[in-house]
């Protein structure tokens, strides 16, 4: 049971002296599937990389399972928290798919039956076992992506944090990315992803966190985070909310943030409309 | 040049003084152009003074005699002559790095009529520097998300370096056809001259200056082969 | 205009033709979008288009490529800089890497071209404008976000005044903010009359943007016409891309079994959510 929490969190860069993070504190449960959303420089990536130890703070401290952060190397973190970066070009280095998805797991302890049954499970979660043989250099960028996920899949972290999974991704790859969230979190995996796309975010979290200029300033459900009482919030942070949320708001209904609970709460008669179904 | 058409050490002294010392300290990087140096030609220096010393040929006032070797005082002037040379060298030519911007030096190429493709390789390859580092401190990260261990025993900072340069080697050889790409799409194979916005200014008596240390150089040839220069040791 | 007429290629040592067959037409002051799958096509097609592939990039192009009426083969590489101008989808490579502030990074375009100076100064600052990045004209491009290094790349595009645009996926590093911005900054530029090639996976941003779509499946154009009709059309998700938002909540509203009421207030709604925007 994995539970991350910031408490009193800055981060101040060395370079231009650009206080990235001013005092975040939260705690994220085990299990629970949340999206972190602001604008480019808010601080949400800031924010994930100290949470397996790549950043340490200014001030103010990050617990991983209770324990202080600052006592744990980055490659010990590795083995609680899994982070995909944004970019995969910026990891790739292994001659064969397979071999890439290899690298975070070996790394972390596995092998043998394990390493394998990890793997095979990470390239069928992305739809690239049939390619576990091909040069990754040989795959597009949608699929190297997907590849960079499996990557850390496979390292069987107990949590998961994407940074922007779904961009430069087809309609199939965010597919890929949406699946797999649901599998993770079905098997109690904490899942943390950070995303530009609030179509994808109230679709795929329980839990949304709005940044501003390196603080919190939302935390709530979509249905909350999306609800006519943040807006005002929200356009400070130049976040538009999704499309059903613009439009249940047109149509007088609160608690909107998908086609699904929209439907729902136009459903004459329907019991329990506008509540985000389960 | 100088250094080496003036013989001796005294001439190559006054001009280390003239022309690298003094304009440094004006354009106020004489530190780091001192610490500059002393890492850069250091350990030529020493081995310079080493060999010399102990192996001048046809060296016979003896200073020191360690075992089989000697040292010599001819093989010490000598030394010192060697390394008055190496210091004049690398000391215009690290002050040429530290008072030079490359954007500078490219448009006063090109407004020389030098071709704008050799100044773009001059200064991207001094550009490209920052951009690397920035990449390489990202897969850094990247390789250590997924566990690589940097901070452990020397064996394992090792094992981390094909994770870590793999990805910077594979990704600059992608991006150079993208990039040659991108600078033909926006026409800079173009033939004859191309417009510039701006040039670094070029005072008169800067130019008298260049147009002297140019001239200089024969000069001190000349008096060198001519045999004006006896006087100095 | 820029037409392609039946043009197939194929990457050098490629053993298959990453374009077949592909026939389209980029009109004066039309905003052309090109959707498919990831590897299906659509890199290839915006270099084909502009003239790269195969000119700067070797390969075998059957078929002809035109401006205006004109082959585009029989051109200098650098003539089509003045009339084609493409973007990629990574700012990284698209900075000339010699610049030492955004400024002269925006004007590096027209500078090449021996555009008068204060032409080019002029250029430049109205590119910036349309980006809205004046005040990063003295910044260094190397230190820049990512998304603030595609908007700058993007403005140096629009310094070359091309009369075609052809970008490759312009907003996949901009956020929610830049990608408004590079969509207002292209319709601005179609209105003069320029015309524009974009590849996207956002179908939001190309259907209040695009007069037409194109659909590539496999290196061929599996169907297109005008962009409302295309981004509506159900095959699109069998082709690997995804239906717009006001699409996508239509069509969920026609099977989830509304009653005429709701669905009369939710396309109202939505009708003048979209007019809004």
């Amino acid at each position: 049971m994995t539970e991350l929490v910031a408490e009193e969190l800055v981060h101040v860069y060395r370079e231009g002296g650009v206080r990235a993070l001013d005092g975040v504190s939260l705690r994220i449960g085990a299990g629970e599937r949340v999206a972190l959303i602001g604008q480019n420089g808010s601080g949400k990536t800031t924010l994930v990389r100290h949470l397996n130890g790549l950043l340490r703070p200014t001030s103010g401290r990050v617990l991983v399972d209770g324990a202080d952060a600052a006592t744990l190397t980055v490659a010990q973190l590795a083995r609680t928290v899994g982070l995909v970066f944004q970019d995969p070009d910026r990891q790739i280095f292994a001659p064969s798919v397979r071999d890439e998805v290899e690298f975070g797991p070996r790394n972390v302890g596995l092998a043998g039956a394990e390493l394998r049954a990890a793997v095979a499970n990470a390239l069928a979660a992305t739809g690239l076992a049939e390619a576990a043989s091909v040069n990754p250099y040989d795959l597009g960028g949608s699929r190297r992506k997907l590849l960079a996920l499996a990557g850390v899949l496979a390292m069987r972290t107990p949590v998961l944090v994407l940074d922007e999974p779904t961009t430069g991704q087809d309609a199939r790859g965010v597919e890929r990315v949406r699946a797999l969230i649901d599998e993770a979190h079905r098997s109690g995996r904490t899942v943390l992803t950070v995303s530009h796309d609030m179509r994808f975010v109230a679709e795929t979290a329980d839990r949304v966190i709005v940044m501003r200029q390196g603080r919190v300033v939302l935390d709530g459900t979509p249905a909350e985070a999306f609800g006519p009482d943040a807006w005002e919030v929200l356009r400070s942070t130049h976040v538009e909310p999704p499309l059903p949320a613009r439009v249940g708001h047109r149509l007088g209904l609160a608690s909107i943030a998908t086609d699904a609970s929209l439907l729902d709460a136009l459903r004459e008669g329907a019991p329990g409309a506008g509540e985000r179904p389960q | 040049m100088a250094a080496v058409a003036v013989g001796g050490f005294v001439g190559p002294l006054l001009l280390v003084a003239l022309g690298v010392v003094l304009p440094a300290v004006l354009a106020g990087v004489i530190g780091q152009l001192a610490r500059l140096t002393l890492l850069l030609s250091l350990p030529i220096a020493i081995s310079a003074v080493l060999v010399n010393v102990f192996f001048f040929p046809g060296g016979e006032t003896v200073l020191l005699r360690l075992g089989p070797i000697t040292a010599t005082a001819e093989g010490l002037v000598f030394a010192l002559e060697i390394l008055v040379r190496i210091l004049a060298i690398s000391g215009a030519i690290t002050l040429f790095y530290l008072t030079t911007r490359p954007a500078e030096l490219v448009v006063d190429l090109e407004r020389r009529g030098v071709s704008p493709r050799v100044a773009f390789v001059a200064s991207a390859s001094v550009q490209t520097v920052p951009a690397m580092v920035e990449r390489a401190g990202q897969i850094t990260a990247a390789q250590r998300a997924r566990g690589l261990d940097t901070e452990g025993s020397a064996w394992r900072r090792v094992r981390g370096i094909v994770p870590i340069v793999g990805p910077v080697i594979l990704g600059a050889i992608g991006e150079v056809e993208e990039r040659t790409m991108a600078l033909e799409a926006r026409g800079f194979t173009r033939p004859g001259r191309r417009t510039l916005l701006w040039w670094p200014p070029d005072s008169a008596w800067e130019r008298v200056l260049r147009w002297a240390v140019a001239l200089a150089v024969p000069v001190l040839i000349v008096a060198r082969v001519a045999g004006w220069l006896t006087w100095l040791p | 205009m820029l037409t392609l007429e039946a043009v197939s290629y194929r990457y050098a040592g490629a053993r298959r033709a990453a374009l077949r067959d592909v026939d389209l037409e980029l009109r004066d002051g039309e905003v052309l979008g090109i959707v498919g799958a990831s590897e299906a096509g659509k890199t290839t097609l915006a270099l084909v288009a502009s003239g790269l592939a195969p000119r700067a990039i070797g390969g075998t192009l059957r078929g002809v490529v035109r401006i205006d009426g004109r082959d585009v083969a029989a051109a200098p590489m650098h003539e089509m800089a003045a009339q084609v101008a493409i973007g990629f989808q990574n700012p990284a490579t698209q900075l000339s890497g010699v610049t030492e502030t955004v400024f002269e990074e925006v004007a590096f375009g027209p500078m090449n071209l021996a555009v008068p100076r204060n032409e080019v100064i002029g250029r430049t600052w109205d590119a910036l404008a349309s980006l809205r990045i004046e005040p990063l004209a003295e910044r260094h491009p190397a230190r820049l976000s990512g998304g603030q290094q595609q908007l700058v790349a993007i403005a140096g595009l629009l310094a070359l005044r091309p009369r075609h645009l052809v970008l490759d996926e312009p907003t996949a590093q901009l956020d929610p903010a830049g990608t408004d911005l590079v969509a207002e900054a292209l319709s601005h530029l179609s209105a003069r009359g320029a015309s524009i090639c974009v590849t996207e996976q956002k179908t939001d941003l190309l259907a209040g943007l695009a007069t037409r779509v194109a659909v590539i499946d496999a290196g061929a154009i599996a169907f297109s016409g005008p962009a409302d009709e295309v981004l509506a059309d159900p095959r699109l998700a069998d082709l690997g891309v995804a239906a717009p938002s006001a699409v996508r909540l239509y069509r969920v509203a026609d099977a989830a079994g509304l009653s005429p009421v709701a669905r009369d207030r939710l396309t109202a709604a939505l009708a003048e959510e979209l007019d809004v925007r």
